[in-house]
């Protein structure tokens, strides 16, 4: 999607899907294994997006029996809804 | 009422637009419920001001927006077949298409009328059709006005575009615009306290943004604008809330016109520090490319600062020229610059622009009007 010479940037995209396939709260949250399968991309790709989300504040990662998983914060599901609304 | 952004799932005009409407019909005894999605913190259930908020959990997921969409869809459905076991409803009234297939099902299993609100249209908000998802989008929204018994829009440049686009016939259509709560203006602010907050001098001019960071709000006029606005008034600070997909490239934008140090990008802000931001302002700008209605232009309004917006869709209605507000040409950052200047070098011009928008917007924009206008057009929806 681009509009006037600025496109979605990747990770954006990569937010929208992690909010749409249902990761938006803790008790949701995803494994690294569970986006990969969802979201069919590369596993750098789903690393380097994670990276730029969590440094952003759009994604949270939380530690649970010493799994990684990975959850949308509410600045993530507003940025999500932004695109649409 | 369906609607996929309610507070505090607040992003764009919608959520703001349901609650005021929602709590106006309940205080005149309508039996008001709204079904909309979950967002975190929020109860499943809960009164707000005598209307009943239904949050719906989505149980399903999927990559695809747009098949997320039909999902949550299918689950407000069962929602509102849920609540219908026991309560009688009289209309069904969506908002933009985002909730169309559970509203248009609704209609059909429940046999009543559907009222469909048109808050603006992908073509609009796009600036064309672009992709396969914009077209499916263009379809739901023509869809969804006809299935409609009514269709409400929200300023008369609308008319036009749903008459041409998707050939609504005129006596369908319903022109209400949106409304504010005024009395969120009338508490006193420390305005130099909330300046000091942002980091701003109490001899600083606070020039503000509102709206989501999206090509369509035309934020990039009003940073290009900066350098025009800051030779003129070095004690102009830019403030821009709010977030959206375009941020990095605005704030990239902010680095490059050598001014970073004067443009502050706040993010999302709560509504009470939005009303304290309004309150504080020097000047509210709105340098939308495409606006049907602007409800943020009736925020500054009622919070007595000058508007310099866009002369584009529903804000030429709102700001008359010289009157409620500084009218300026749309993706024009010397026009802007131009608008904003007026504003921060006369003080006697901005004081009767904000005297003149508050009579306006108490006149013509309090939700009791538009809850008056909304139910004439659900008895029509009814009887018709």
């Amino acid at each position: 999607m681009s509009f006037s010479g600025q496109s979605i940037p990747d990770e954006i995209y990569f937010l929208c899907m992690l909010h749409n396939i249902g990761a938006t709260n803790s008790g949701k949250s995803l494994t690294f294994e569970d986006i990969s399968r969802w979201t069919a991309m590369e596993p750098e790709k789903i690393r380097d997006n994670l990276q730029k989300l969590i440094e952003a504040d759009y994604v949270h990662v939380n530690l649970t029996s010493g799994i990684e998983k990975y959850h949308t914060t509410i600045n993530g599901i507003r940025k999500v809804l932004s695109m649409y609304s | 009422m369906l609607t996929w952004e309610f507070p505090p799932r607040i992003v764009g005009g919608i959520a703001r637009h349901c609650l005021g409407l929602a709590k106006a019909l309940a205080k005149e005894d309508h039996d008001v419920h709204i079904v909309t999605l979950d967002f975190p913190g929020a109860p499943s259930f809960e009164d707000v001001g005598g209307a009943k908020v239904h949050r719906v959990g989505i149980e399903l997921g999927h990559p695809n927006f747009i098949t997320w969409t039909f999902i949550f869809n299918h689950f407000m459905e069962k929602k509102v077949a849920e609540i219908s076991q026991n309560v009688e409803f009289d209309i069904i009234h969506i908002h933009d298409w985002l909730t169309a297939p559970a509203g248009i099902s609704s209609r059909h299993y429940l046999n009543k009328p559907l009222v469909s609100t048109v808050h603006s249209t992908e073509s609009g908000r796009t600036q064309g059709l672009h992709s396969r998802d914009s077209h499916l989008i263009d379809g739901l929204e023509w869809w969804m006005t006809y299935e409609a018994k009514k269709v409400i829009i929200c300023s008369g440049s609308m008319e036009g575009e749903l008459a041409h686009h998707f050939r609504v016939p005129s006596d369908k259509i319903a022109v209400i615009p949106n409304a504010i709560d005024i009395s969120r203006y009338t508490r006193h602010i420390d305005q130099e306290s909330v300046k000091r907050h942002y980091g701003i001098g109490p001899y600083d001019k606070m020039v503000l943004f509102v709206g989501r960071l999206v090509p369509q709000k035309g934020v990039e006029y009003l940073i290009k604008a900066a350098p025009r606005i800051i030779r003129q008034h070095s004690e102009a600070r830019i403030l821009i809330t709010g977030d959206g997909w375009s941020k990095n490239y605005l704030e990239n934008l902010a680095r490059s016109t050598g001014h970073a140090d004067r443009i502050r990008f706040l993010g999302f802000v709560s509504d009470s520090q939005l009303v304290e931001l309004t309150m504080s302002a020097d000047a509210l700008v709105i340098p939308s490319v495409y606006e049907p209605f602007g409800i943020v232009a009736l925020e500054g309004m009622a919070a007595g600062v000058p508007v310099v917006a866009a002369n584009v869709g529903g804000l030429s209605e709102i700001v008359e020229r010289d009157r409620t507000g500084v009218s300026v040409y749309t993706k024009n950052p010397e026009s802007i610059a131009w608008g904003v200047n007026k504003v921060l070098s006369d003080p006697g011009y901005s004081k009767w622009l904000i005297q003149n928008a508050k009579k306006k917007v108490e006149e013509v924009y309090s939700w009791q009007a538009v809850a008056k206008r909304t139910v004439e057009v659900y008895e029509e929806a009814c009887t018709g």
